[in-house]
């Protein structure tokens, strides 16, 4: 088919371009994607690990090209007085050369220049983002920090993508069978080509001493996990190593949900059992195999039941959450800069912050929002502080106290007679 | 492990338990007379159950998944009991104490036929 290049619109790489000038190459061949009857192309000197559209052949020349292969793209590029100057045409099947405006996809530099006032770009792009979980909280954290500017990631999980993830993931029904960490990867570049993604498709339960290797080389820890285990073992790693975690979830039907800041010195997550309202949580359940290996579900509960226990909220009740949480990490990562997010130290003091997005369940006593006064009501953020346990295991082991069922016996109301157990010999 | 053993020391006479590989092996007496020997495993949120498989009122094995008997897969070849949330706070002394809980019910069941559900509707 010919080729319509009226309108093309044309897309170079900045960054790939001053790469090519830099070489000792005069030519080199790159990698054409074009968006088929969108009249939009891509021009690379590197293939995409992930390529779309129908592909070109590209040639790029330092000074005039003289090759002239039909149906292929030429990308003419001369720095002068320190100033890249472009040409990009299409050469036809007649072997005529069709000139075209060249568009440019940012330097690493300029990329997030928009940003610049409000967040310390230059800092961020310098900072190591460790995302533990990538479902539908991680993923959407993990895009928001590359949107901010974020230039390190290392990413943990290992799922792969399945339908009913759908909903409320980032993933696309062209990502299914897809391992979280490739897909993520892939949208992290997409949004900041310059990313440096490290992925880890493993469960972290079962390599701690790799997580705290890792971990120690972060700046900030996003726990999105689904389960307590994994919780409490990169709380344990946090109070060891002095690191900020930042830990979210939701509750049951995404009725609501609640964030958690682990700092040096503070609460850790473990600190939180005693708690209240994180206590009351009942943590939604979004998936029974899951849930299962989580033990939320119990081994002996039937799958029809189980089933009747799945209770997913809307991808629109976790956003706040995930949101809050993309906040708290940015204003730990810009801490000490003086950026436009700064007066939010000030404002976001918290160890544990609480939402709710419906008046149901435990929030079913709060005020309707038209007139909720003082009172609390939906679709605003609490925050608490959490007092530290004095006899916590993980952030107090020379103090620890442990849970040893004092009252359990009353509570069942019965009599436990036979407790001298000087007798028995164990066998 | 340390403040565990301070816990169970504190609790229970040494002849009560012992530490045997990756296991906790503690002697449970119920209000009935009856001595079991309770297993806990020393792992986090660890399982735990009796070294011997228990047999419901019916004759049938207590060795799988059962929601009305809190009963999990036969594990270290005796019955396995579900005894509810773990935190790195619980100690093994509490998942004993939830076990010798059990063992009564389970007694009560062989007396009366109700399943450990309907004495034990929730186990904290």
């Amino acid at each position: 088919m010919k080729q319509n290049t009226e309108n093309m619109i044309v897309y170079v790489d900045s960054e790939q371009l001053n790469e090519f000038l830099d070489s000792p190459k005069p030519l080199m061949r790159g990698y054409g994607y074009e968006w088929e009857g969108e009249n939009v192309i891509h021009l690379y000197t590197k293939p995409l690990t992930h390529a779309y559209g129908k592909e070109y052949d590209v040639y790029f020349s330092k000074g005039k090209c003289t090759l002239c292969h039909p149906d292929t793209y030429v990308v003419d590029v001369a720095r002068m007085y320190g100033e890249m100057k472009v040409e990009v045409y299409y050469i036809n099947v007649e072997g005529d050369k069709i000139p075209l405006d060249a568009n440019f996809i940012p330097s690493k530099d300029d990329l997030y220049s928009r940003s610049k006032g409000l967040l310390e770009t230059n800092v961020l792009k310098t900072k190591r983002a460790m995302i533990i979980g990538l479902g539908s909280f991680g993923s959407q954290i993990a895009i928001e920090l590359a949107k901010a500017g974020v230039g390190y990631f290392k990413l943990f999980d290992y799922d792969r993508v399945e339908l009913h993830n759908l909903a409320r993931h980032t993933a696309t029904v062209k990502d299914l069978g897809r391992l979280k960490t490739d897909v993520i990867e892939d949208a992290i570049k997409g949004k900041n080509p310059y990313a440096v993604v490290e992925k880890f498709p493993i469960d972290i339960n079962n390599h701690l001493g790799l997580l705290e290797a890792e971990m120690a080389k972060a700046d900030i820890v996003i726990c999105a996990t689904d389960n307590n285990k994994s919780r409490f073992n990169i709380s344990n790693i946090l109070v060891k190593l002095q690191k900020i975690g930042i830990f979210g979830r939701a509750v049951t039907r995404a009725e609501g949900g609640d964030v958690f800041v682990q700092r040096p010195g503070g609460p850790c997550y473990c600190c939180l059992i005693g708690n209240q309202w994180f206590a009351q949580a009942r943590e939604e359940i979004t998936n029974v195999a899951s849930a299962r290996r989580n033990g939320q579900i119990a081994a002996y509960v039937s799958e029809e039941d189980a089933e009747a226990v799945v209770q997913v909220g809307l991808s629109a009740d976790i956003e706040p959450i995930c949101n809050m949480m993309v906040k708290l990490a940015l204003v730990e990562l810009s801490r000490g800069t003086q950026s436009g997010i700064s007066c939010l130290e000030d404002e976001l003091v918290w160890d544990y912050y609480m939402w709710a997005n419906r008046r149901e369940r435990r929030h079913k006593n709060w005020a309707s929002m038209p007139g909720a006064g003082n009172k609390p009501t939906i679709m605003r953020w609490y925050g608490a502080r959490v007092s530290r346990n004095e006899n916590c295991c993980l952030c107090a082991p020379q103090n620890m106290k442990l849970d040893e069922g004092e009252g359990l016996l009353d509570d069942f109301g019965i009599e436990i007679k036979n407790t001298d157990l000087s007798d028995v010999t164990l066998k | 492990m340390k403040a565990n053993k301070r816990v169970l020391e504190q609790n229970l006479p040494q002849n009560a338990f012992l530490f045997k590989d990756d296991l906790l092996l503690v002697a449970a007496k119920t209000n009935s007379g009856k001595i079991y020997t309770v297993w806990i495993e020393l792992c986090d949120n660890p399982k735990a159950g009796v070294t011997k498989v228990l047999k419901d009122k019916k004759g049938k094995n207590l060795d799988c998944c059962s929601g009305a008997m809190h009963t999990l897969s036969s594990r270290h070849g005796g019955t396995t009991i579900c005894y509810g949330e773990w935190s790195p706070m619980t100690s093994l002394y509490k998942i004993y104490i939830k076990c010798r809980l059990w063992l009564e019910m389970y007694e009560l069941h062989l007396e009366t036929g109700y399943f450990i559900d309907h004495y034990l509707k929730h186990v904290g």
